[in-house]
């Protein structure tokens, strides 16, 4: 065994390396976005082929889009958490890529989280927007993806943008428990868990079966954005290295 | 599916599932044109002589 294959790393861990990570990103992206799609088309179908429910009517068809941006939103943030942890503990290179990637994706979902939720409201509770622990703490959130995107923006330097980011996304996690719980801790308009809770979901078969094709397609439909958008923030990287090696260049003289 | 159409939550509906398409529409798009944008930006550079370090490695 040479020294070589000793040190190169294996599996998951050779992703690190942002030129594996890339070349991955590319046999991997075709696969997962086809299967998206055709997910997606499969959720649909079913989403439109429920009967009506005894309450909420037609309506309940919103629940499929509804529910899986409302769970799309909070995974992204646990993405962000992870890179943060991986930005500060293990200090990986892909960590604050990861991070940043995942935030306009994740503040995208809970915007729609939000408008879906509004639009499902105005007929079923009679008005467009409540402040209601859940509503207002979901609110919280798509303005911690905002300030955090801002954050990203306005520090040059990648190292110091990673370390202060990652130290608020680990603070605005204090957010995600108070999402989740605000139903059973505080009285709210919005109704308790009814799929994620202890005893089992609530829902029936026929609503249950679509909503969890649509939250699948929804996951896979993430990981593909995902994955494309830390391609893109590996090449910004990549570009601005060299756009100071050129300007180093110019400064000592030298050509190339 | 059929009996949608017409009814008083129609528009509700179509809301709700229009705004999805549309936001996960652009965002995609979005990216889409970032990463194409961003490789026609790093085809410059090395065509102007800057090599990154993976490749200037071999």
């Amino acid at each position: 065994m040479t020294t070589d294959a000793v040190k190169q790393p294996r599996g998951l861990m050779a992703l690190a390396n942002p030129t594996r990570f890339l070349a991955f990103v590319q046999i991997v992206l075709p696969y997962l976005s086809l299967t998206a799609l055709a997910l997606l088309a499969v959720g649909l179908w079913m989403a439109f082929s429920v009967p009506d429910d005894y309450q909420q009517g037609r309506t309940v068809r919103i629940m499929f889009v509804h529910v899986p941006s409302v769970w799309m939103a909070m995974s992204a943030y646990m993405v962000m958490v992870s890179g943060a942890l991986g930005v500060l503990v293990w200090r990986h290179p892909l960590a604050d890529v990861a991070a940043r990637a995942a935030a306009p994706i994740g503040a995208a979902f809970t915007f729609l989280g939000l408008a879906t939720g509004s639009i499902w409201g105005r007929p079923m509770w009679g008005t467009w927007w409540e402040w209601d622990a859940r509503l207002t703490s979901f609110l919280v959130l798509l303005i911690i993806y905002l300030g955090l995107i801002a954050l990203w923006h306005a520090i040059e330097e990648p190292a110091k943008s990673a370390r202060m980011a990652a130290v608020v996304v680990l603070v605005g996690a204090l957010n995600i428990p108070i999402i989740r719980f605000s139903v059973e801790w505080f009285t709210t308009l919005h109704q308790g868990p009814s799929v994620v809770r202890s005893g089992g979901p609530a829902l029936a078969p026929e609503f249950l079966y679509p909503l969890l094709v649509m939250g699948l397609a929804f996951l896979l439909v993430f990981l593909t954005l995902h994955l494309m958008a830390m391609r893109n923030e590996i090449l910004r990287r990549q570009i601005r290295t060299l756009q100071r090696k050129a300007a180093r260049d110019h400064r000592t003289g030298n050509s190339k | 599916m059929t009996a949608l159409f017409g009814t008083k939550y129609f528009g509700f509906i179509l809301s709700a599932y229009g705004i999805t398409a549309a936001v996960l529409i652009v965002l995609t798009v979005w990216i889409f044109t970032t990463h194409t944008r961003r490789k026609q930006q790093l085809a410059k550079l090395e065509e102007a002589g800057l090599k990154r370090a993976s490749r200037s490695n071999g």
